[in-house]
């Protein structure tokens, strides 16, 4: 017996971090919405390491509170141990990472789900997508339902059509027991998309207990740090402890001597994984040279002595895991809770997405998260956040959001995806970013709150928020131009921090140019900068020492927009431009380019190609 | 697309005309040539000749200069006309000031695309204009790359490698800060660059043969009055060149020629202009003597041979210490008279065409490092010695913050600067080049 539904206008399909952020963006913008999920139980959850930021994850996380998303607020509240990463080197690279309570993760993601008005959330698997004429009309699930909708976002993760593998052993699951989808991958290719298959993995879980911390070195957190979210008023926890080991010439023997079991090397895993996050044997094969590797024992959460092996994904069957696990200092007697595996899953080719994450060939389709060939909680959420806003700005007829590669991390990542493509799991480096001075971790509110209030996510509180250090930097700025004279206070001052004191005046402006002045100090000293809060100073700070370069790359960006302007012609055909090189024609009908710039980071144009495009359509007046 | 920046380019042909002409287009083009001449180029007429001086690093020219308004010029842009003397010395010289103010090296048809986009083309030249960037990147192809593919290029590429790795090593540090590797230290960074300068320089010690071999050597004849200058010039170019008279209150002080040999091509400036009984010092003043002096890449000074040295053979002499020069003492089918003898001097007899193969002879082998010729190793194209001095320029700001403890992510960027301007004559530009570096040379993740 058929069900149908016509309770509403877009419906989301799963729940981790993608799904969550896409759900919410939608409801939040008024927009009536359905949740579908494999397991209620796997809302937010975190799959494989209990830590959320990093270099470049961190600004994700930042980006998307500042636009109004929901994962740093979360994080910050289930925080147990924060860390600025990157203290040593220029602020530009000042990366926040947490370690997060796993099971507070869940339960508060599920709750800020559960209590939001617009939001319906349903266990149920979708296993095909409607659409007619180009155009989605609904979702059905596998016990007959339909979902009349104007809208789907596919936030799938590695569900589609997983499997796990341990040593021989494989299985058709999804990850951590849940279970995985089955016929969505057909629909998917039904609608014209080209499937790949990725693969991760993740490490063993050990019981606390059974490790021998004594010798093991420590590492907390840093106090008085920035949050995640701008809204985030109390100081997160800082209550755990992680520990530091490392894998030594016997564990490498091990693996080495077991090596044929393993499914990587035995041909048993065919899909592609991800450089940046090898499994232990990948590494020791790849680095024979390296005596050891360093492995982290981080807690999953405050209610389980889970603890987490970071450094030892595997795919090695169990013996070998426990084997190798008891070679390692402090886990001489470690007892798995979990075992290591390694899982593939389908994928789609990013390619077939326009910047707005929308399916090319179906109105009202898009894709968010693992599904695009990303790897990482952050990718994922920064993903599902656009695609939500895109799928309710659709429904209501309103211009799309596309953040571009100067504004934002995100904007690098989707560009990146979308022109470019991937054929491994896409991690965010900071390496990826041509504007990286500009892209900071303390400046994210500065550089997308006003986006987010146009799009509708950023309520009046942070608003609010947003406006004090936004008029205080203006504030603050004017007294950059006062001239300091020599004084005891400040040449006190300047030689404690190690800088040559004043002989004649300097301007404010001047004197934070210098290497070990801070505006904070200044403040201190000289009285000036009155009522500005930390975080202003902080701001003022980085901005006026770092000038000369931000100038620097202001320069690029400005010459960037020029060809961002330059809009091409949707669904053109550019196989009939005879200038262009083969390569060309069939790289731009592919990625079909929204405008001039995103033309010209396609991997097979040329400048000549870009000057050839640039004459054909000025002179048919198509631009 | 580029609209915006403005460019420019040697509009005549190089080679022996009585003029050359250098044109801007582009919205900044008075603003440039604001830059370098006393001239207000914001109350200039449209369409109006302005005599002006133009300030170059070498030399100050006499020129004209005209402004054309948009959208009423060549490219229907705001355009800038500059007419100087003929002859490559001072042409060059004065694009090479306008691009150190600014103006950006026009891709060859790029004038033109302009003309079209800006629709003062007919339409039905568009096939015409495609055909034409599609030539020079065919062009650019076998000039820029494929002439060059054998050494110059695998050298580029191997400075562009080293510095990939050396930013892969800041990059590692600033992305994986919690990996067990060993970091780089500011150190080995420091002897990183280090070397890639030094590489890019040596690339760049030889555009000055490279040059020579594309737009001809450039000989001065200097001498005093009757010393034979022209009949030296008429020799070795192998014809009666007419002589130009000197007409009050021309500029016209110089004749240039050229003649060919072994394959190189010799550009002869005599100053033939001058013949009245004054010294040259004091017919041309010092600076622009000094001038030609430094832009000439040897210097034949003519002495009479039927004479002794004089005040005036003494005040050249002083002129033109430094350069590479060879005497030449002239007229011995007269009586030998002259009282100094030279390291590097030929006696010949100019009126009648005497040892005039072996000066041609002694002035190739002089100036033409033959070590460099056979290495194959010149770069003789503009846009690479511009992409290898901006390359050097950012790795010597690298350098010094380095000194400066200036943190790395800062250093990083002057390295990428560096490392994209490589790229221009590479081809390598994405940063993908330098993540798979990363990954290809660390070992990484959780």
């Amino acid at each position: 017996m058929k069900i149908i539904n016509k309770d509403y206008d877009a419906v989301v399909v799963g729940a981790g971090h993608a799904g969550c952020e896409a759900a919410l963006a939608l409801a939040r913008t008024g927009i009536k919405t359905l949740m579908l999920t494999l397991s209620l139980d796997s809302i937010g959850f975190l799959a494989c390491n209990p830590s959320i930021g990093g270099t470049a994850k961190g600004q994700i996380v930042s980006e998307i509170d500042a636009l109004g998303g929901e994962m740093g607020i979360v994080a910050d509240k289930t925080a147990i141990l924060m860390r600025m990463l990157n203290m040593g080197k220029g602020p530009a690279v000042h990366s926040l990472r947490a370690q997060e309570d796993k099971i507070e993760y869940h339960n508060e993601m599920k709750s800020v789900l559960e209590n939001e008005k617009n939001l319906d959330i349903r266990q149920g698997e979708a296993t095909k997508i409607l659409h007619k004429n180009g155009e989605i009309y609904g979702i059905e699930t596998d016990l007959n339902e339909t979902y009349y909708c104007k809208a789907v976002v596919l936030c799938t993760g590695v569900y589609l059509k997983s499997q796990i593998i341990i040593g021989d052993h494989v299985e058709d699951t999804g990850p951590n027991g849940f279970k995985r989808a089955n016929k969505l991958t057909q629909s998917l290719i039904d609608c014209g998309f080209e499937i790949y298959r990725f693969k991760t993995g993740t490490p063993t879980r050990v019981h606390f207990d059974s490790i021998d911390t004594t010798e093991l070195e420590k590492q907390y957190g840093d106090e008085g740090i920035s949050p995640f979210s701008y809204k985030t008023k109390k100081q997160p926890k800082n209550v755990a402890v992680c520990y530091l080991t490392y894998t030594n010439q016997n564990t490498h023997k091990i693996i080495m001597d077991n090596l044929e079991k393993s499914p990587m090397y035995n041909g048993l895993i065919t899909g592609v994984g991800p450089r940046y996050c090898p499994s232990i044997e990948t590494k020791i094969v790849r680095f024979k040279d390296k005596e050891r590797h360093q492995l982290f024992l981080e807690p999953e959460s405050l209610h389980t002595k889970e603890t987490y092996v970071q450094g030892l994904s595997t795919s090695l069957p169990v013996d070998v895991q426990k084997e190798m696990l008891n070679s390692i200092k402090g886990l001489e007697k470690a007892k798995i809770m979990r075992d290591a595996y390694a899982i593939e899953y389908d994928c789609i080719n990013s390619l077939q997405l326009y910047p707005t994450l929308e399916y090319k060939n179906i109105k009202g389709l898009f894709c968010a998260g693992q599904i695009n060939g990303t790897s990482g909680y952050e990718e994922a959420a920064c993903q599902g956040l656009i695609a939500g806003i895109n799928a309710s700005r659709e429904i209501q007829g309103k211009s799309q959001l596309v953040l571009k590669r100067n504004e934002a991390m995100i904007g690098v990542l989707i560009d990146d995806l979308v022109t470019k493509g991937t054929d491994e799991p896409y991690r965010m480096l900071t390496s990826r970013a041509e504007y990286r001075l500009h892209l900071r971790q303390d400046n994210c509110d500065l550089r997308l709150t006003e986006i987010g209030r146009e799009y509708g996510l950023v309520d009046d509180e942070r608003w609010k928020i947003f406006l004090r250090k936004k008029n205080g930097i203006k504030k603050a700025k004017k007294e950059l131009t006062k001239i300091i004279a020599p004084s005891k206070q400040i040449n006190d001052m300047l030689e404690s921090v190690g800088e040559t004191p004043l002989y004649t005046g300097a301007s404010v402006d001047n004197l934070l140019k210098r290497a070990n002045v801070t505006a904070k100090m200044l403040q201190q000293t000289l009285g000036i900068f009155r009522e500005i809060k930390d975080d202003v100073l902080n701001e003022l700070t980085i901005e006026t020492k770092y000038e000369g370069y931000i100038q620097k790359e202001e320069k690029q960006i400005e010459e960037a927009k020029r060809q961002e302007k330059m809009l091409l012609p949707k669904n053109f055909d550019y196989s009939q431009i005879a200038g262009l090189r083969l390569e060309a024609r069939e790289k731009l009908n592919k990625v079909m380019p929204l405008n001039m710039g995103q033309a010209s980071r396609i991997s097979g144009v040329s400048p000549a190609d870009i000057s050839v495009l640039t004459v054909y359509l000025k002179s048919k007046k198509l631009i | 697309m580029e609209k915006n920046k403005t460019i420019c380019a040697i509009s005549t042909p190089i080679g022996n005309g009585g003029i050359s002409i250098v044109r801007l287009s582009g919205n900044k083009s008075r603003k440039i040539l604001q830059k370098i001449t006393p001239l207000d180029t914001e109350k200039m007429e449209a369409r109006k000749m302005y005599l002006t001086k133009i300030h170059t690093k070498n030399f100050d020219e006499q020129a004209l200069v005209v402004w054309f308004k948009e959208p009423y010029s060549y490219t229907g842009e705001e355009m800038v006309e500059i007419q100087c003397h003929g002859g490559i010395i001072i042409a060059n010289g004065i694009l090479n000031e306008l691009l150190a103010k600014g103006a950006t090296l026009a891709e060859s048809g790029e004038f033109s695309k302009r003309a079209f986009i800006n629709g003062k083309m007919s339409l039905d030249s568009a096939e015409g204009v495609i055909d034409m960037i599609n030539a020079q990147s065919e062009e650019a192809v076998k000039a820029g790359y494929s002439l060059l593919s054998g050494k110059l290029k695998e050298r580029v590429n191997e400075i562009q490698q080293s510095l990939t790795d050396c930013q892969a090593k800041l990059e590692v540090a600033i992305d994986y800060p919690e990996e067990d590797i060993e970091y780089s230290t500011t150190q080995e960074i420091k002897g990183d660059i280090e070397t890639a300068t030094k590489k890019i320089q040596e690339l760049l010690d030889t555009a000055s043969t490279g040059r020579l071999v594309k737009n001809g050597i450039n000989v001065l004849i200097l001498g005093k009055p009757n010393a034979g200058k022209s009949s030296l010039l008429n020799a070795l170019v192998g014809y009666n060149r007419a002589i130009v008279t000197d007409i009050a209150g021309t500029t016209r002080d110089t004749v240039e020629d050229s003649y060919t040999y072994k394959n190189m091509s010799f550009n002869v400036i005599d100053t033939a202009g001058i013949r009245k009984a004054e010294s040259i010092v004091e017919q041309l003043g010092i600076e622009r003597a000094e001038q030609l002096v430094k832009n000439s890449d040897i210097i034949l000074v003519v002495l009479d041979g039927s004479r002794p040295i004089e005040e005036d053979d003494k005040k050249i002499l002083a002129l033109v210490k430094d350069k590479i020069v060879l005497y030449v003492i002239n007229k011995i089918d007269l009586p030998k008279k002259i009282n100094a003898t030279f390291d590097k001097m030929i006696e010949v007899s100019a009126l009648r065409r005497e040892k005039v193969e072996k000066l041609k002879e002694d002035i190739y082998n002089l100036v033409v490092d033959k070590n460099m010729l056979s290495g194959g190793l010149l770069i003789t194209n503009t846009r690479h010695v511009n992409a290898l001095t901006r390359a050097n320029e950012s790795l010597k700001n690298a350098l010094e913050e380095l000194a400066l403890n200036t943190p790395l992510d800062l250093v990083a960027t002057d390295i990428k600067t560096a490392w994209l301007a490589l790229g221009e004559i590479t081809g390598k530009n994405s940063n993908q080049e330098i993540i798979d570096t990363i990954f290809s040379k660390f070992c990484l993740g959780k």
